[in-house]
Parts: structure tokens; sequence; C-alpha cells
């Protein structure tokens, strides 16, 4: 299995989840039911987090199959800028979700204008995502495109608002841009670093003293971390795709990623951390969740550090 | 230099192993995350952060960001020993030395201001703290940003032959 495999088996992901998780969502807040509407917000920031391979390995694809006979590199940018733009919105519209999720567990409901965005902007995100599933579809299925299109060669109705070309030469063509952005997403590490050992380290018993729901209070502080290293991050990864595509502690820290972002769904919703009181022992299930996300975000970091000397990055 | 010369700074240069020069640059990563998590978590709540945290208990996190600290001064020691003639004159080497002392300055400064009060949580954090606070989070943006920056200017490159392709 290649990525462009990975990348057949990951791409109806984020439109047929964002499908469901948005019907499901809607249903729930017509009939004011908040169980549901948790469980629909799981969904909708689960499928954002597979978006992220979504994406990632349809790049890699597009690298394997751009010399191929019959596959056209037009259609096959048309692709990845629809794609771009639609994950750019899903991953916001999955930090909101995250964040009306953080919100009910600390006052048992989310506040109104965070759940009327998230309906528009996940509205928004699969409209796009449809478009970009659509142009992708075609790349490898002359089938299912109709005769006048074919004769155009163009796609229809073009939403992308990102272009993977204009930011590449951004992060390219500019000497400050790269190291900039690395000094920022290390910066961003240590934020998000320093309250993953608050929160996880007061599971296994360290400053028992503080009762949990008040270490959740930090977690936006984390969340924020993590939001300016996926912006950082996606900027280095569109600006030289080609040298994070055929590496393979790129592949494992985005798999470690993955992961985490189960663990953060446990720590931010669940009632087994969360019921940890001023004093109390953590249970079981959350000493090894805790233990579990600090050895993945140690991963994390040391996949990163080891881009250029286990793969051929920079 | 003689450092520079030393049978580890050279096996530090010259050994292909990843155990080597990327898995002391992983621990720098690592223990930077430490003192940095550590201390930027702990400043946030003083300056007013999350102020349901009783701060006394936060006071074990300090022993954290002094792992933290002690292997980055043993792995920073090995990085530098491994280049020293060219990173020793480097201007941005020294800023984030003075930097990372500043920083260091103001985290004991909180320490002693702060935890070393068996009854800081029982009165409001005094104003100059707050501003300490402010200090340490700043000083650390700057530190890291400088020693991002040592990988691109000053005399060494570092990581030039890893851009090009050399490896």
């Amino acid at each position: 299995m290649n990525l462009a495999h990975l990348h057949l088996l990951l791409n109806h992901v984020p439109t047929v989840g964002f499908a469901v998780g948005l019907c499901l969502f809607l249903v729930a807040l017509i009939q004011k039911d908040k169980k549901v509407q948790r469980v629909s917000l799981g969904i909708l920031f689960a499928v954002a987090v597979l978006c992220i391979p979504a994406y990632l390995s349809g790049v890699a694809a597009s690298e394997i199959m751009q010399d191929r006979p019959g596959i056209s590199t037009e259609l096959m940018a048309a692709h990845q800028d629809a794609a771009l733009s639609a994950f750019a919105l899903m991953e916001l519209t999955g930090g909101l979700a995250w964040l009306a999720l953080w919100q009910f567990r600390r006052s048992a409901q989310a506040a109104r204008p965070v759940l009327v965005a998230i309906v528009f902007l996940s509205v928004g995100s699969f409209a796009l995502m449809a478009q970009a599933a659509n142009l992708g579809g075609g790349i490898r299925h002359p089938e299912i495109v109709s005769l006048g299109e074919a004769a155009a060669a163009a796609p229809v109705i073009n939403t992308a608002w990102l272009k993977a070309a204009s930011l590449r030469s951004f992060v390219n063509d500019t000497d400050w841009v790269w190291p900039a952005c690395e000094a920022i997403h290390f910066i961003g590490l240590g934020l998000a670093f320093g309250v993953v050992l608050l929160l996880n380290l007061r599971m296994l018993g360290l400053m028992k003293a503080v009762a949990f729901a008040d270490l959740h209070r930090t977690l936006p502080w984390g969340m924020l971390g993590f939001g300016v290293n996926l912006v950082t991050g996606m900027l280095f990864f569109t600006g030289v795709p080609e040298q994070y595509t055929n590496n393979a502690p790129f592949q494992w820290k985005i798999v470690c990623l993955v992961l985490l972002g189960a663990n953060l769904i446990y720590f931010t919703s669940l009632g087994d951390p969360w019921h940890v009181d001023a004093g109390g022992d953590a249970p079981r299930s959350a000493k090894i969740m805790a233990a579990s996300t600090i050895l993945l975000w140690l991963g994390v970091v040391y996949f990163g550090r080891m881009l250029p000397y286990l793969g051929g990055s920079y | 230099m003689w450092l520079e010369g030393s049978g580890p700074s050279t096996w530090l240069r010259e050994s292909q192993s990843l155990m080597a020069f990327p898995l002391v640059l992983a621990l720098h990563t690592v223990g930077l995350g430490l003192v940095v998590g550590c201390t930027s978590v702990v400043s946030l709540r003083i300056l007013g952060g999350a102020s349901s945290i009783p701060l006394k208990p936060l006071e074990k996190f300090f022993s954290i960001m002094w792992i933290g600290f002690a292997v980055n001064a043993v792995s920073g020691v090995m990085l530098f020993a491994k280049e020293a003639t060219t990173v020793g004159i480097s201007v941005v080497f020294w800023v984030k030395m003075t930097l990372i002392a500043l920083a260091m300055w103001a985290v004991t400064r909180i320490k002693t201001k702060v935890f070393d009060d068996p009854l800081i949580d029982t009165h409001p954090i005094p104003g100059n703290v707050r501003a300490l606070a402010l200090a340490s989070i700043l000083l650390w943006a700057a530190a890291i940003t400088a020693g991002r920056l040592l990988a691109y200017v000053g005399p060494t490159q570092p990581e030039a032959g890893i851009i090009f392709g050399s490896q």
C-alpha cells in the first residue's frame, strides 16, 4: 500500500463524515438534545482530524500520479486548490467543534454564537469539500465527467480561495518566512507541551492538590499552541511538499497527531478525568490515557526533529 | 580550539549514527518543551489565566522545569562543543545565552516571590510579579527565536548541508 492508496481510503471521510456530523448536529439542535449535540460535535472534530492525513496523502498521491499518461495536471492542481481551501475551513470548524465540547463539559452548554458559527462553517466546508471531491473524482474517472465538460477540459466552478501555488511561492520566495515560521512553530510547541504536562502529570499523580476541572480551564491555551503549529506546519508542507511526502518520520508524526486527537477528546469531554477532585487519585483509564498522551507528544517532537535526519527534509 | 577538537565533539560531529547528533538535537528540543512549557503555564496563571487553579501545588512544576533545564544544559554544551569555534563567535549565540540567563533570572525570582510564600493563595499576586511573568514569556519566546535563527544567520550554517541535499 502506498500513500495514493491511503488517499483513496481516506478521501471519502471528510465529505461523508461531515455530512453525517452536520445532519446529526442540526437534528440535535432542533430537538435541543444536548447529548446528541455533543456526539455530533465529536464527529465533526474527529472528521477534521482525519482530514489532515486525507489532505497530506492527496499531495503524495498527486506526486505519484503526475507523470502517468492520461492524467491532467491542471485538473489535479484544481483539485488540490479546492481541497486546500476546504481543508482550511474544515480545520477551523473542527477547532470550533472542540471549543463547543470544552464549553459543554464546563457549563453543560455551549455559547450560542459558537454553535451558530459551527452550523455555517460546516455547511461551507462541506460544500467546498464536495466540490474538491468532485474535481478529484474526475482525475481517474472520466466516465463521471460529462462530454461537454471534458471538451471544455476545465473545472466548472472555481471555489478555491487558497491556492497551493501562491502559498508555495509565499513560503519560498521571501527569505524570512521559513525561519519565522520555524521560530513560531517552536514557541507553539512550548505552549502546547506545557498544557500537556500540566494535565497529564496531574493525572499521573503530580500536583494532586489540584482538581482536574481547574486544569481543564487551560486546554484552550494548548489548542492555541496546536492551532499555531498546524498553520505554520501546513506552510512548511505546502512550501516544499516533496520533502515530506516521502519522509517516514513525517508519516509517524502524523500518526501520533491523529491518535492524540482521541486523547484530546477524552480529556476535554469525558467524565472519568473530569470528576478527579482536589487530592483525588485518577482512575486507571485516565492514567493510561495520560501516559499515552505524554508518550505520543514526545513522539511528535522526536519525529518532527528527525525530519532532516531520518527523512530528507530541512 | 581544543574543545571542538576533543574526542566527544568529533564523535558528535562526524558520527553518522542517529544516536549521535540527531538524538542530542531531539533531546534539546524535548528539554525546550519541558522548560518553556512549565514556565509559560505558570506565568500565564500568574498573569490571571485559569485563576481557579491554586498556585501552591504548581510549585512541583519547577522540578520538571529544572529537569528540562539540566537536559538542555548538557545537550546544549554538547552541541556547542561540536562547533565551538564558529558558534562561539556568533552574535546570535551570545544573544541567545543572554536571553536564557535573563529568562532564568525572571523564573527564579517568580519562584522566590510566589512559591516560597506559604500563604500565596490567600492574597492577590503583586504587580511586579506579574511583570516578571510577562517578561519570562517574552524572554523565552525571544530565546527560542534566537536559537532557531542560529541555523540561518551568523558564521555557521549547521543545517546548510542538509538544506542543499548533501545528505
